[in-house]
């Protein structure tokens, strides 16, 4: 009864202003769109799909950690970059054996962050950055310091960054494991105890939830989405080494966060993920177009990640 | 980044551990000669010192942000970015350039505290924005490359050695640990420093004023990441805004948590945390000495951060025991 009279009134400030936000980046993007030469055409937004693709596998599978609670991972760039190195040594096995020992060794790592997490209730960031440091080490140490190339007489792997009907393979694994994770978190049981344990730790435990089950589920499904990525870039480029590392983590995480998941899990979605990433991969795209160079790229990305957490927040609270 | 409801009281003796580890690592540097045939000098302390001087506030800065129940992502880019303004604006004056660095330092700290208290915000997001922001702005400063500084006799002043083992930078950083170990334990700020990461709801009500305190927090933070960063710059007098990773947070989330400071907050200070620096530092110095390549030393700082996080992490005794009678370890809270 009470709940008429004492509705918040930031709500509809939140709202306001996340509306206003939305509009801005809207035109921004239009008339970015419109004014930028060579953004309107069809190469251009294969190059955007491209690249939204192997930042956006990444970012849809971190979704599950923000979603689970435990904020995100800092090891995602790494990971990737060792399962491209993996990837493109173990092709000498055939391509089938390839990927199924990346994507097996991919959610391992994973599983092993996530049993710390949640078993023992070490701190997500600071267990990742760790395991960051370790498996750089670990990829010097058995890489020598080389990047590592495809065998010669191999090149089944060259399908999978050959376009397919017109477009890059990367592009439909994108969109195959969005879906299929988003039908996964909004329809299994697994997907309803993420977000539970995301919206609330306390109950959670008290409804005898397997956290610990969850938790590892949650990273292995993360780092299992970083090592299929991993597949597609080492395949792309043909040539592996720590220097993929980049900014995939950054990315990743901005995709999360500019989708306007709730950091401190809960509330959210993989298709918002999914559209922040390819959100990001178009402002980049016209950025660099543009002329603007990374420095700008970096900064705009920043910016937008700091205004999403806080109307993202705001809205949240006055809920 | 403190889960209250699963924080748990550590024993007494972990209040040692940081000058356990450190004596281990003074021990494991006096052993060297036993090993190889050669003999530890003075330079050796001088780089290890040096080394300290290099990271030795950025896990400070880091540390104070732990204690208060916060985390701040953006040191390792505000350590670049203090860096390159205090090459670009101090071509004239080297003092001029670090109270630009300093001054750029404090403005964002004010921007990313700010905004962290204003609206109650969970930190780690807030600082990973500021972090590419932050790292945006250093490459456009430097044109996305390194710059150089004409003024190399500074780095060579700031370098020479004093005593034989310290130098300018690495006296200027023990300094600053001596008063910020005074400050922490004998003034009220120390106290309530601790009181908002250990209880904050407790600290609010009790009258601290938690926002101003946290934002000086953050001010801190960037501080403690800056100078460090202009200091190294004009050691090697040069500038880059190339992203070095997680390099200097690594260390420094490393030496401050081997250095005591709890990541459920409330704990920790000054002198545990230049213990923790010391460890790493001398840990270095060896594997300098055994010419062990860069990987070693990754491999056993990523190990040590995985290692102590999980010694800190709140619910492992409580798995063991529950573990041992066969219940899920949630069962207890």
């Amino acid at each position: 009864m009470a709940r008429v009279g004492i509705e918040p009134r930031p709500l509809r400030l939140a709202d306001a202003a996340l509306a206003a936000w939305i509009a801005i980046l809207a035109g921004v993007t239009v008339y970015g769109a419109a004014t930028t030469t060579g953004f309107l055409t069809v190469s251009n937004m294969k190059a955007i799909l491209t690249a939204a693709s192997f930042v956006g596998i990444i970012a849809v599978g971190l979704t599950v950690i923000v979603l689970s609670g435990n904020l995100f991972s800092l090891a995602l760039g790494q990971t990737a970059a060792i399962s491209a190195m993996v990837f493109l040594y173990s092709l000498r096995w055939g391509l089938a054996a390839a990927i199924l020992l990346t994507l097996v060794l991919g959610l391992a790592i994973g599983a092993a962050q996530g049993f710390v997490v949640g078993a023992w209730g070490a701190n997500p960031i600071i267990v990742t950055i760790g395991a960051a440091g370790l498996m750089e080490g670990m990829a010097v140490w058995l890489s020598h310091g080389q990047s590592i190339v495809p065998p010669v007489d191999q090149t089944s792997w060259e399908h999978l960054a050959n376009p397919v009907l017109g477009l890059p393979a990367p592009v439909y694994v994108f969109i195959v494991v969005t879906v299929l994770l988003a039908v996964v978190m909004a329809r299994t049981r697994f997907g309803r105890q993420i977000y539970l344990l995301g919206e609330n730790r306390v109950a959670a435990r008290a409804a005898a939830l397997p956290i610990t089950l969850l938790t590892v589920g949650a990273f292995g499904i993360a780092s299992l989405y970083t090592a299929g990525s991993g597949v597609l870039i080492g395949a792309t480029s043909a040539n592996a080494s720590l220097l993929l590392v980049g900014s995939y983590t950054y990315d990743a995480i901005a995709a999360a966060l500019v989708g306007g998941n709730a950091v401190t899990g809960g509330r959210g979605s993989i298709a918002r993920t999914a559209a922040g990433a390819i959100f990001i991969a178009t402002i980049s795209d016209m950025l660099l177009l543009r002329g603007y160079s990374t420095g700008a790229q970096i900064l705009v990305r920043g910016i937008i990640v700091v205004v999403v957490v806080v109307l993202t927040n705001l809205r949240e609270r006055s809920r | 980044m403190s889960r209250p409801e699963t924080r748990r009281r550590r024993p007494g003796g972990a209040e040692l551990a940081p000058y356990a580890i450190l004596a281990i690592m003074i021990v494991a540097l006096v052993l060297v000669p036993v090993v190889t045939q050669y003999t530890v000098r003075t330079a050796n302390i001088y780089d290890i010192f040096q080394n300290f001087a290099s990271y030795g506030l950025v896990a400070l800065a880091l540390g104070i942000t732990i204690i208060a129940g916060e985390f701040d992502l953006s040191v390792s880019s505000m350590y670049l970015f203090g860096g390159m303004v205090a090459v670009l604006s101090g071509a004239s004056s080297p003092v001029l350039g670090i109270a630009a660095a300093l001054g750029a330092a404090i403005a964002v700290g004010v921007v990313q505290g700010g905004l962290i208290a204003g609206f109650r915000l969970n930190s780690m997001p807030v600082t990973l924005g500021g972090y590419l922001v932050v790292l945006g702005i250093t490459y456009i400063l430097g044109h996305n490359k390194s710059v150089l500084y004409d003024n190399y006799t500074v780095g060579l002043r700031l370098d020479e050695p004093i005593l034989q083992i310290f130098s300018i930078r690495s006296l200027v950083s023990l300094g600053i640990f001596v008063v910020a170990a005074l400050v922490l334990r004998y003034l009220r700020v120390g106290r309530d420093l601790r009181a908002i990461g250990g209880d904050r709801r407790a600290a609010r009500v009790a009258g601290v004023r938690v926002d101003r305190l946290l934002i000086g927090v953050f001010v801190v933070s960037a501080l403690g990441a800056a100078l460090p960063g202009a200091l190294l710059s004009y050691s090697l007098a040069t500038a880059s805004p190339t992203n070095i990773g997680f390099d200097v947070l690594t260390f420094s989330a490393t030496a401050a948590l081997i250095g005591g400071v709890s990541l459920s907050g409330g704990k920790g200070g000054a002198v545990g945390i230049a213990a923790g620096v010391l460890s790493l530092s001398v840990l270095q110095e060896i594997l300098a000495i055994l010419r062990s390549p860069d990987y070693v030393s990754s491999l056993i700082t990523g190990g040590l951060l995985v290692v102590v996080t999980i010694v800190w992490a709140p619910n492992l005794s409580e798995w063991f025991r529950t573990a041992r009678v066969l219940r899920p370890a949630e069962e207890r809270t």
